[in-house]
């Protein structure tokens, strides 16, 4: 027999001569959400709420202790009709409401029973902390009584005169930044610089306090408001992934009756935050750089408006958004049926289980569960894994553990009921052949999508710019400088000194060499006048190597007069410092006096032990690859791979590359150059390659680049085994 | 010194020390069903259930076997008084708990003694071996006619030495009452009261078939005299208010008009059937209810079923005996009842009412579910072909069905309390069995009772000849293979049993022996006593006998003179069914205790369990092998049978646990109405 909700229970014998009643403590509050009623029922004691349709509720309010359940249903159908709770639904919501501890019934209240509740809500409660090791949530203190206290104060902010002093407060924030765009993207660079980190976090908690504040008093100001409790009992600290930072739980804004003022207290953490950022906003305008006031005002202004709106405002997360997004829709609990929904989807339609009963209440509905549903789970997937890859390369064994908690939690354990849903599931008594093939059918797909189809597999490395010639520019001879070339300028070999240096000891041997050679000059004609041709050949020979000497030691001092070995740049930042230095011989002419040819470039890129192999062997040279410039998304050129140099390098081609100064390369932390790298590299050289109208890739030497390889294509499955073994290897063999 | 020894003796004969008394027993200690596991634990249950029959139980309870029957000798001498002696400190020795290894040996050598000279049967080394695995909570599973009833005797002499009670249970009335008539000399000479408890009984007589040391009865019985008790007490009474009552004014709040004493130790006979077959059989204490517009409305139903259409209306589906309105027979529905009032202004209500009438004309047909017997409807259990008279469909198909067959309609009834026996048999302390059948559903024992089987040999090794399946494409090729095999056999004057699947089909090959003019027995609706007497006799020469399946179960059928020389008694199924088991008991009543005798089943490809349970593509591979009206030549079409067997099995057992669950599910849920019954 296939009736929708069938009129009988066998169960109904149990309770048809039972007199229960709601528990006198429980609070009931009327609520419409898509234009159904709806009654919620709150437990005071543990601020617990249950939703009941009408229908139910009509039931739920005929039983008053004295009336049996068998009268109240019989009541419920001739006022209802096709309506009224049947027997089973009857039996399920006296069962709901009396495991949620509302139901007071004149047995004895089953001892033993509620244990067996209490132990299975707590194991659930820890059991839910492993799951979400990301989200643990440990309550602390109880701020009724000071919100109660406190109230009549800041629950101003949330009246009308508050929300017009909230926008002149914005628009001062707004007015005190204007002109300092420029500076305040400056700053903001240096927002993650490793010694702001713990300040950042400071004023993130700090801002936070505020923020958790906001909902507390806002719920208690419309709970006073609309004499409907607005209790709030519980703040405590969250870790969010291991960061503390404050909660407050405002659940009992579920028993206002407007929509908008439950948006309100979801909304006032924002609220508040925004309001705090309009003030840092004044006080980092007003305070000097340099100063701490300057630098926490803008970390502040920065954490209270933009880190606020992307997190909490993000609605596919469970914040402040997504309860904005559920009063809005007026559909409670969205995330949950949303999920339901989809589920429901599957089974009416992939499994035919003709029993699934729809979760949606109304029509409209479907179509935000649908797409909610969707939505946020491929978020919050891709958002996990970008959070466990975070963690796993910053704490890998708490990443490790962090994985395990998170494979069981989104993967074992839902494959598992999945599974045992589809082997044991009375649903599926009819179709369980077509749910299961279905199922195997989607999983076949989704290995073999995974397993065997190759896709395009990609690598970067860091690289720098460099041109192919370049030389050094040394001293050949001791001396001071005199003159020098302007750095920047173009050079060629038959020009004019780089460098003119002068050797007053060079130039005094030099005039002693020319005074002996003059002497033995003179004393040579003496000899010829004498004919003392003995004599005479001794002085030729002297006269020949006093030549030779002299000859030498003004080559010497030419070399002092130092020219461009190459055509290009003449590149010496600090050469106008080194005027009048003594520079010795072999002394470089500037820290970095180089001439180098800026139109052959070529680019260096540093590729990892992982990496380097396979560039070598898979991609090899001659390939193409892809460079993008570092701090310019929207660039993109084309470059082909020279030759790769094979490991054995230590030494960056440059510091840019190091860890130290920002860049990817990890390098030793005992070098205080940061050049050498922690583990040996592969150099790849790479040319530049013109476009397709002839332009050369317009880099600078010295530019930071980032390259792209592309691998052979591999199935994806191969490419992540691969990832998580070099992770995993990193840790561990290093 | 003395005098208080004298004090002591006496308190031992009014209340036997360490024994808690029944009040203390019903009121302190509310049995509760211990819940099935859930999740991981489920999964291990499930994996240890596999590893279970490994354990070398049946060697071990051999080896004690052979050190009971060795202990024969010390007590074979000894004079009647001696033994009864010997008895008595068996009593206090088990009573007070205190016995070891080698006492439960010592008592089972006794308890043989006893039976030998009180019955003239010496149990057989296998018999006591078990009653060894029946004593230590096992099923044990002895083929038929083996001297299950003797064996029980064991265990059951220990219980009751233990004097908490203990219940045999049986499955039927008469066999209860047959089993402690019969066994009563064993435990009598042992020093224990013997009782039994059937249907008939008033409650002054259960309560003293209850009082008794050992106890027949039968699951019906046990079962709803626990719910009476149940109602009797209430749900308020407790220990310290009826304690207090009693002392302060002699009001026992109820607990004199209790009949049972505690659920403490069962032996459940034919355990298979009452902990599997019937396991989700709720036992219904009902009491009045319904009204004349209910009943009226009953007949309307079957009237507007009448104004349905097939197809256009409504669909049927066969497989799931479900009927579904289509869009056009919901408004037809309602026009049909627009100048109606009361029930059948909703149309909830009303599509229920005509769904009924609907599901109870074309899906319910009479012979197959159902027989009328003095005016009422009579449901047939589709399980086993036997009649069911106390049951009642629920939810208003009975009336439904009642209406349809132009019979008075009985009210429903409303539910008093309720408790099915797969529930009701986890409530006992100690629960063991045995049966003819038992290892087909070894993993479900041990998962849901935890019961492991073993499986004890037989005293002389079985000759049946068991021939391999006949599979035809058809049933009436089937039919008609059948009967000229009868015919054959017959005029061999071999004794046949013909076993049927349903009321349907023992009439049918009726007709068709009529037509042979065979002479036959057709076994099915008559009243147990002359049921057994009727199988009881189907072994003489040249009888026939055609019966479903389950008929006289319990019951030897010997051969008559000669008939073993012939080659024994043989035995025709039918049709298979959707357990092993019940094929299994019907073969077993071919060679029995080392006869001769054969077996063979008949199926066909149109057969309900093949069509229900294996596919159509299947079948269809199977099918175009078929030539002519001959059997299918081929292991392929009788693997069909086996497959749908095991799937029928897989897909009960999965519903008797999902019943398992929903109960514990609605323990849990209705926490405030107090514990179910």
């Amino acid at each position: 027999m296939t009736v929708d909700r069938p009129t009988f229970s066998e169960s109904w014998y149990r309770v048809t001569a039972m007199r229960p009643r709601l528990r006198s403590t429980v609070q009931t509050y009327r609520q419409h959400y898509r234009g159904q009623m709806w009654h919620v029922l709150r437990d005071p004691s543990n601020n617990q709420f249950f939703r009941l349709n009408d229908a139910a509720y009509h039931f739920v309010g005929l039983l008053d202790g004295q009336r049996m359940v068998q009268d109240a249903w019989e009541i419920c159908n001739r006022d209802l009709g096709d309506d009224a709770p049947t027997q089973v639904e009857v039996v399920q919501l006296l069962g709901q409401l009396y495991t949620s501890n509302l139901l007071a019934a004149e047995l004895p209240a089953d001892a033993a029973g509620m244990f067996d509740r209490y132990k299975k809500r707590v194991r659930r409660e820890v059991g839910g902390y492993f799951k979400n090791l990301l989200f643990i949530r440990v309550p602390l203190i109880d701020p009724d009584v000071f919100l109660d206290r406190w109230v009549r104060v800041f629950g101003l902010a949330f009246t009308k005169i508050g929300f017009v002093a909230w926008i002149i407060l914005i628009g001062i924030g707004f007015w005190s930044l204007s002109g300092q765009a420029a500076n305040l993207t400056r700053q903001a660079g240096q927002v993650l610089d490793p010694d702001n980190l713990i300040f950042l976090y400071l004023s993130f908690a700090f801002i936070k306090v505020f923020h958790e504040f906001g909902h507390g008093f806002a719920c208690k100001k419309f709970g006073r408001d609309t004499q409907s409790g607005g209790e709030v009992h519980t703040m405590g600290i969250m870790f969010l992934v291991f960061m503390p930072v404050p909660y407050v739980d405002a659940s009992s804004s579920w028993a206002l009756r407007s929509k908008w003022q439950r948006i309100t207290i979801a909304a006032a953490g924002i609220y508040i935050e925004l309001a705090v950022a309009a003030i840092a906003a004044v006080v980092w305008s007003r305070t000097s750089e340099g100063t701490a006031i300057h630098a926490m005002a803008h970390n502040m202004m920065l954490i209270a408006s933009v880190s606020t709106l992307v997190f909490n405002g993000n609605p596919l997360l469970r914040f402040d958004a997504y309860y904005m997004l559920s009063d809005a829709l007026e559909i409670p609990n969205l995330a949950q049926r949303s999920k339901e929904y989809i589920y429901y989807l599957v089974k009416r339609y992939a499994y035919k289980v003709e029993r699934a009963r729809t979760p949606a209440h109304t029509e409209g509905e479907r179509y935000w569960l649908v797409s909610y549903g969707l939505a946020s789970s491929i978020y919050r997937v891709f958002i996990s894994v970008r959070i466990l890859l975070f963690v796993a390369d910053k704490l890998f064994f708490v990443g490790a553990l962090l994985a395990i908690s998170a494979l069981f939690a989104w993967v074992i354990m839902p494959l598992g009921k999945w599974m045992n849903y589809l082997a044991t599931s009375p649903d599926l008594m009819r179709s369980r052949s077509r749910a299961v093939g279905l199922t195997g059918g989607a999983f076949v797909v989704f290995f073999v999508g995974i397993g065997l189809i190759p896709v395009d597999e990609h690598d970067r490395a860091e690289a720098v710019v460099e041109p192919r010639q370049m030389a050094i520019v040394f001293m050949r001879e001791d001396g001071f400088i005199q003159s020098t070339l302007a750095s920047d300028t173009h050079v060629e070999p038959g020009d004019h000194a780089l460098v003119v240096a002068t050797n007053p000891a060079l130039e005094a041997e030099r005039d002693q060499k020319v005074a002996e050679l003059a002497w033995f000059e003179v004393q040579q004609r003496e000899a010829l006048a004498n004919e003392d041709t003995a004599i005479v050949q001794v002085l030729n020979n002297a006269i020949q190597y006093q030549k030779y000497d002299l000859k030498d030691i003004e080559e010497r001092i030419a070399t002092l007069n130092l020219r461009a070995p190459i055509v290009g740049q003449w590149i010496a930042p600090n050469i106008e410092y080194m005027q009048g230095a003594f520079l010795r011989r072999g002394d470089q002419v500037d820290k970095a006096g180089l001439v180098a040819d800026l139109d052959s470039l070529f680019i260096r890129a540093v590729a990892d032990q992982e990496l380097g192999p396979r560039i070598k062997t898979e991609v090899g040279e001659d390939s193409v690859v892809e460079i993008r410039v570092k701090g310019r998304p929207d660039l993109m050129f084309y470059g082909k791979i020279r030759a790769v140099n094979p490991a054995g390098q230590e030494r960056l081609p440059s510091q840019a590359l190091g860890y130290a100064v920002g860049g990817t390369v990890q390098t030793a932390m005992d070098d205080p150059e940061g050049t050498r790298t922690a583990e040996q590299f592969f150099e790849v050289h790479i040319d530049r390659l013109e476009d397709d109208e002839g332009r050369v890739p317009p880099l600078f030497s010295g530019q930071r680049v980032m390259v792209r390889f592309k691998l052979p294509s591999r199935p994806l499955a191969a490419q992540w085994w691969h990832q998580i073994r070099q992770l995993v290897q990193r840790r561990f063999f290093m | 010194m003395k005098k208080s020894s004298q004090a002591n003796e006496a308190a031992m004969v009014t209340a036997s020390p360490g024994i808690p008394s029944a009040i203390w027993r019903n009121l302190a200690y509310r049995p509760r069903a211990t819940k099935l596991p859930k999740g991981l634990d489920a999964a291990w249950n499930a994996a240890v259930s596999m590893g279970v029959p490994f354990a070398p139980r049946r060697r071990r309870f051999m080896q004690r076997a052979e050190q009971v029957v060795a202990l024969a000798d010390n007590y074979k001498d000894l004079s009647d008084d001696r033994l009864r002696g010997q008895c008595a400190d068996m009593r206090d020795l088990f009573r007070l708990g205190r016995q070891t290894d080698d006492d439960l040996i010592r008592a089972f050598a006794i308890v043989r003694e006893v039976a030998k000279r009180q019955m003239g049967m010496t149990p057989h080394p296998v018999q006591v071996a078990a009653a060894m695995a029946i004593e230590s909570g096992c099923i044990a599973e002895m083929v038929t006619g083996e001297g299950k009833t003797l064996s029980a005797t064991m265990p059951a002499t220990i219980a009751g030495w233990r004097g908490r009670g203990c219940h045999i249970i049986t499955i039927n009335d008469y066999l209860a009452a047959r089993d402690a008539e019969w066994m009563s000399p064993i435990y009598q000479f042992c020093g224990l009261r013997v009782a039994s408890v059937t249907s008939q009984m008033q409650s002054d007589d259960r309560r003293r078939g209850y009082d008794a040391d050992i106890t027949y009865t039968t699951n019906k019985e046990v079962t709803a005299d626990l719910l009476r008790d149940r109602l009797v007490l209430g749900q308020k009474a407790s220990l310290p208010n009826v304690l207090l009552g009693r002392l302060v004014d002699g009001v026992s709040g109820g607990t004199e008009r209790l009949v049972m004493r505690g659920l403490e130790y069962a032996i459940i006979d034919e355990a298979d059937s009452v902990l599997i077959d019937e396991a989700v059989t709720p036992l219904i204490i009902s009491g009045g209810g319904g009204n004349d517009e209910q009943i009226e409305a009953y007949e309307q139903a079957a009237g507007l079923a009448k104004e349905m259409e097939v197809s256009r209306d409504y669909e049927i589906n066969r497989r799931f005996r479900e009927i579904k309105f289509t869009n056009v027979g919901r408004q037809h529905l309602a026009e049909l009842t627009q100048k109606m009032s009361g029930l059948w202004a909703g149309a909830r209500r009303r599509e229920e009412l005509v769904n009924q009438a609907l599901t109870a004309r074309d899906l319910y047909e009479i012979d197959k579910q159902y027989v009328i017997q003095e005016g009422k409807i009579v449901i047939v259990d589709e399980f086993t072909g036997r009649l069911m008279p106390d049951r009642t469909w629920r939810d208003g198909l009975h009336q439904a069905v009642e209406a349809k067959e132009h019979l008075e309609v009985t009210p429903p009834k409303d539910t008093l309390a309720r408790i099915s026996f797969q529930r009701f048999f986890r409530l006992y302390r100690r629960l063991s069995g045995m049966t003819g059948t038992a290892i087909e559903a070894q993993h479900e024992l041990w998962q849901v009772y935890r019961l492991p089987v073993v499986v004890i040999q037989t005293h002389r090794p079985c000759i049946r000849q068991q021939e391999p399946d006949r599979v035809y494409a058809t049933a009436d090729h089937k039919w008609r293979a059948i009967v000229s095999r009868i015919k054959q056999t017959h005029d061999t004057g071999r004794p046949i049993l013909v076993g049927t699947r349903s009321v349907g089909a023992s009439e049918l090959l009726s007709g068709l022996l009529h037509k042979e003019r065979l002479d036959h027995q057709v076994l099915n609706a008559v009243r147990h006593a002359e049921e057994a007497d009727i199988i009881a006799g189907a072994g003489q020469v040249g009888r026939i006998t055609v019966a479903t399946n389950m008929a006289g179960r319990g019951t030897d059928i010997k051969l008559g003179e000669g008939v073993a020389a012939k080659g024994g008694l043989q035995v025709l199924a039918t049709e298979r069914h959707e357990s092993g088991r019940i094929d299994r008991q019907l073969f077993g009543r071919a060679a029995r205790q080392g006869d001769p005798g054969g077996a063979v089943a008949y199926s066909s490809l149109e057969d309900e369990l093949v069509q229900r349970y294996t596919s159509r593509w299947r079948r269809l591979r199977v099918l175009h092998k078929a030539k002519g009206e001959g059997p299918l030549e081929d292991s392929q079409p009788r693997r069909l049978s086996d497959q749908a067997q095991n799937r029928a099995s897989r897909i009960t057992f999965r519903q008797r646990k999902a019943v398992l669950k929903a109960d514990d599910w609605l323990d849990e849920f209705l926490g405030f109405a107090g514990a179910e019954h």
